[in-house]
């Protein structure tokens, strides 16, 4: 990663004289300061070299020069922002816009069946470059890619909790979600396995995307009406299967 | 078809309430939920309440809206949650991992040593390589645009805006579809 070149040895008097002096600065001198250090500002303003994919007023997107597969891009605001936290809502929404268009750009040229998209506030979310970032990462099957989520098993009664402290940060009313029950089901459920099944065996000629589609949606459909409803597990079990 | 795609797809249901939920976040777009088996507790996934398979099918102004949200909880899991770190993370398509067939925003607060693991191994390419992919995406950009964005909005006229502009799978020729043909 570039950003490692922008670490330099110091030694100790150094870093706290450099402590000292960032203790005084004002944010503008601030700003500055962390703009002068940080690598990804010298590549946007061109003093340091990059391999640019995309470019406007306020965003870039250049290829990771260590990238977890070919065609992975860092998009990154113009503006220096540690965090996404930072980044005010119009930013955000145009950077990822441009996310959106690269990923549509990879799949029409790198012939490549995915993307995903990776951003890592902070330390422990695996954040190395002190400038906010988009990770966009093209992917195909067998990749050797292997991110890894493990699914939790979180109480009833602090999901409850995380969720009025969340609900209540975020200005939504923490009142409990108005539950309709679902209509009752009728037993079709066999027939839409069958045709699943049968379906799967066969190798999918390229335009047959929406008779896949109706399979797909059957399959959830299948699957969520198992048993007598649907219950919170039902859903974990489709929404965290990764 | 705009009617059955909503009952087979599983955030549909949870968007229109036939499923329950935590709720953390709800708008006239979007909709926030905590994951009950999530990798972390205070795992949430955003979500349009629209139903697109993929991101390349959200319109700019919804997608913007989104990831707005996504930034607001990911502000509010450092501040009430007091998480270390937060990962927003978007798969699309199978090979990158995703499993339900509505375009979803993970937002994880994070902890040293959690178990999450969004690294990588880097990849050996060679200058050649990396600039047969830079001149590709590059060209491709090209025909594909980026939208400006109208920041005045609303997100009531963006549903209206997005129902217009989305185009019923009956007359689906959308390029990603295909591409992508195998979203779950």
């Amino acid at each position: 990663m570039p950003e490692q070149q922008a670490q330099q040895q110091l030694s100790p008097e150094q870093i706290k004289a450099l402590q000292e002096k960032i203790k005084n600065m004002s944010p503008e001198e601030l700003k500055e300061f962390q703009k002068k250090q940080c690598i990804f500002c010298q590549i946007i303003a061109g003093k340091v070299q990059s391999r640019k994919v995309y470019e406007d007023d306020s965003a870039i997107a250049i290829l990771d020069v260590n990238p977890a597969n070919p065609g992975h891009m860092l998009i990154m605001p113009k503006e220096h922002y540690s965090i996404m936290p930072q980044m005010p809502d119009e930013e955000t929404g145009h950077i990822f816009a441009v996310a959106k268009a690269l990923s549509n750009a990879a799949l029409r040229s790198l012939e490549v069946q995915g993307s995903n998209i990776i951003v890592a506030n902070g330390v422990a979310a695996g954040q190395r470059a002190q400038h906010f970032m988009i990770h966009l990462i093209p992917r195909k099957e067998n990749d050797n890619l292997n991110f890894q989520m493990p699914q939790k098993t979180i109480e009833d009664a602090e999901l409850k909790k995380i969720r009025k402290v969340l609900a209540d940060s975020l200005g939504a009313k923490a009142e409990e979600p108005v539950i309709v029950p679902l209509p009752k089901l009728n037993r079709e459920k066999k027939v839409v396995d069958a045709e699943f099944n049968e379906k799967k065996q066969q190798k999918m000629p390229k335009q047959i995307k929406k008779s896949e589609d109706k399979r797909t949606g059957k399959k959830t459909k299948a699957k969520s009406e198992d048993g007598d409803g649907i219950n919170l597990d039902d859903i974990a079990k489709v929404l965290g299967e990764r | 078809m705009a009617e059955r795609t909503r009952e087979s797809c599983l955030i549909c249901q949870i968007a229109g309430n036939n499923i329950p939920s935590y709720k953390i976040y709800e708008d006239d777009t979007a909709l926030a939920v905590l994951d009950v088996n999530g990798s972390n507790p205070g795992h949430c996934f955003v979500m349009p309440k629209n139903h697109y398979p993929i991101i390349e099918q959200v319109p700019d102004t919804e997608l913007a809206h989104l990831f707005s949200v996504a930034n607001r909880i990911s502000s509010s899991l450092f501040e009430s949650l007091k998480a270390q770190g937060t990962n927003v993370f978007v798969t699309n398509g199978i090979p990158a991992g995703q499993t339900v067939a509505h375009f979803t925003i993970n937002v994880i607060p994070r902890k040293e040593n959690d178990g999450i693991n969004l690294q990588w191994k880097p990849k050996q390419l060679t200058e050649e390589e990396m600039s047969t992919v830079e001149l590709k995406l590059k060209e491709q950009i090209k025909n594909v645009g980026v939208g400006k964005i109208e920041k005045t909005e609303r997100p009531a006229t963006a549903i209206k805006r997005a129902e217009q502009m989305h185009i019923s799978d009956d007359d689906e020729d959308d390029y990603f579809a295909k591409q992508i043909r195998r979203v779950p």
